[in-house]
């Protein structure tokens, strides 16, 4: 399939959506209709491992590109998700409340964390294209 | 850097990811932590523990030389059984390490440390048989062999279809020299381990215990890292060194702050390190108890890590030691310090976590019931 690029790095393999962009600190973002989806990467979440639990923002939270948006409870450590632009909070996904599991099954997909409705949508085109982050994760530059 | 000897075979055949531990490079995981514990706690899994530091200690003083390091009596121990685990203090009671201790012989002792203290336990231990003129001749075996855990209800019946049923008959915290398991030459099998569960400790040479385990995967037994047996470990209470107990007093409470039970410590005993400190704790009382803090329902997957503050009434009363996540509970867990007017069990507590309180329970160890 044309829609993700496959990345091989320490024999393991990692998947890259070609259908958004990536940030340094391995979350995604999509733009989408009502705002940017936004989520961690295939890579991040076999860094993390086992991830059991997330503290989320509660809908109308300002955020700043670069600075936390939500907390990811791993068995191997608390990670932050750094938002990949500045804006609103507009949705977050409540069933990784009870279902955190799904950051691990499906990190691109039913995993997502959050939509932000950005203050500026140019701010999509700074981050990495998926060619970039994928380069990155060859290259074993990813990761927090 | 060490490593574990087996670990590229480990990552080449088992799918292994290594990681640091300590100073050790070790399987971290392999395919999900959490499956990983489950399978030790409901059938069987094996563990590769070579970073553990292996010391064989020899000669007409070993007793005396024992004696006088660790808090419990080891002069009823029979050959051919471990004792401990047992503590070797500083003269502040602060806990040095704690470990296993397994009798061969009159004369000859073997003792496993934990790994992150092995080279400074083997030069006090030289230093303290100098300074007694005790005649013991002190060896580090850490890299001669590969040390396996085998743990799980299944252990026994594995081993028995390994053809060593002999195994199965062993009693808990015996072990045996020089045995053969499928052609596989074992140096050392104890009925031991550090999950809870029933298993085994198996040393032997390094492609020998590669034959073994590959025997054991075929069996179904599933290969374990690092990560699960920290979380095995949490789940029964059990200590870890550099979290739990250390020997900097400003940083670490006394030995008998830690409860650590299992009989570490025997008050009949006179002569050993750090005693004269421990008896004045017991005396005179401890300020802080070791004891278990589990998150409560609406907090269950909130993880309270290393640091963390326990508050009741907007007061300070203790600081968490370890935090991990209860695979069986499927609630954060931790072992924390507490005051010891405030530790009681069933008692609600806060614990702060990233400048919010979540609500937790003060309990007993171990967190699941066995």
């Amino acid at each position: 399939m044309a829609d993700e690029i496959i990345v091989e790095y320490k024999g393991r393999k990692y998947v890259v959506k070609t259908d958004r962009r990536y940030t340094e600190t391995d979350e995604w973002a999509k733009p989408e209709e009502n705002g940017v989806r936004v989520g961690i990467t295939d890579y991040a979440q076999r860094e993390l491992h086992d991830i059991v639990g997330v503290d989320l923002p509660e809908p109308g939270t300002r955020v700043k590109k670069g600075e936390e948006l939500a907390v990811v409870e791993s068995v191997k450590a608390t990670s932050d998700v750094y938002s990949p632009v500045s804006g609103e909070v507009v949705e977050v996904n409540e069933r990784l409340y009870e279902e955190p599991e799904l950051l691990n099954k499906d990190p691109y997909g039913e995993g997502w964390i959050a939509i932000i409705k950005p203050d500026d949508p140019s701010e999509l085109d700074e981050l990495l294209s998926p060619e970039d982050y994928a380069e990155r994760i060859k290259q074993g530059k990813a990761g927090h | 850097m060490p490593r574990i000897p087996l670990l590229d075979f480990y990552v080449e055949k088992l799918g292994a990811e290594p990681g640091r531990f300590g100073d050790w490079e070790v399987p971290m995981l392999y395919t999900s932590a959490i499956e990983e514990h489950m399978s030790v706690r409901t059938s069987a899994g094996f563990f590769d523990v070579s970073h553990m530091g292996r010391v064989i200690l020899k000669g007409p003083d070993v007793l005396d030389l024992i004696q006088k390091i660790y808090t419990k009596d080891l002069s009823k121990v029979k050959e051919g059984w471990l004792s401990g685990p047992t503590l070797a203090l500083n003269e502040y009671a602060r806990v040095k390490d704690d470990e296993m201790l397994y009798k061969v012989s009159d004369e000859e002792w073997l003792l496993v440390t934990n790994a992150l203290v092995r080279e400074k336990m083997l030069s006090y231990i030289k230093e303290i048989a100098s300074k007694h003129d005790y005649h013991v001749e002190i060896r580090d075996m850490t890299f001669d062999y590969s040390m396996i855990a085998l743990q799980g209800p299944r252990s026994p019946q594995i081993l028995e279809e390994l053809g060593a049923g002999w195994a199965a008959d062993m009693k808990v915290l015996e072990f045996r020299i020089n045995e053969e398991i499928m052609g596989r030459k074992v140096f050392l099998i104890s009925r031991s381990g550090w999950t809870g569960e029933d298993g085994y400790e198996i040393w032997g040479e390094h492609k020998e215990i590669a034959g073994l385990v590959e025997k054991l995967v075929e069996k179904g037994v599933k290969p374990a890292g690092i990560i699960a047996r920290d979380t095995l470990r949490m789940e029964m209470g059990f200590v870890l060194g550099g979290h739990e107990y250390g020997e900097d007093p400003l940083k670490y409470p006394c030995a008998l702050s830690l409860r650590y039970g299992l009989g570490a410590i025997s008050w009949k005993k006179h002569g050993f390190i750090g005693e004269e400190a421990l008896r004045a704790y017991r005396r005179e009382g401890v300020r802080w108890i070791r004891v278990g803090v589990k998150m409560g329902k609406k907090a269950a997957r909130i993880i309270p890590r290393e640091g963390a503050k326990l508050v009741v009434e907007d007061q300070v009363v203790g600081w968490v030691t370890s935090g991990s996540f209860s695979p069986v509970l499927k609630r954060g867990i931790a072992q924390a310090y507490i005051d010891a007017r405030y530790a009681i069990f069933g008692e609600p507590i806060d614990v702060e976590v990233r400048g919010k309180l979540y609500q937790a329970k003060i309990v007993d160890f171990p967190f699941i019931r066995k």
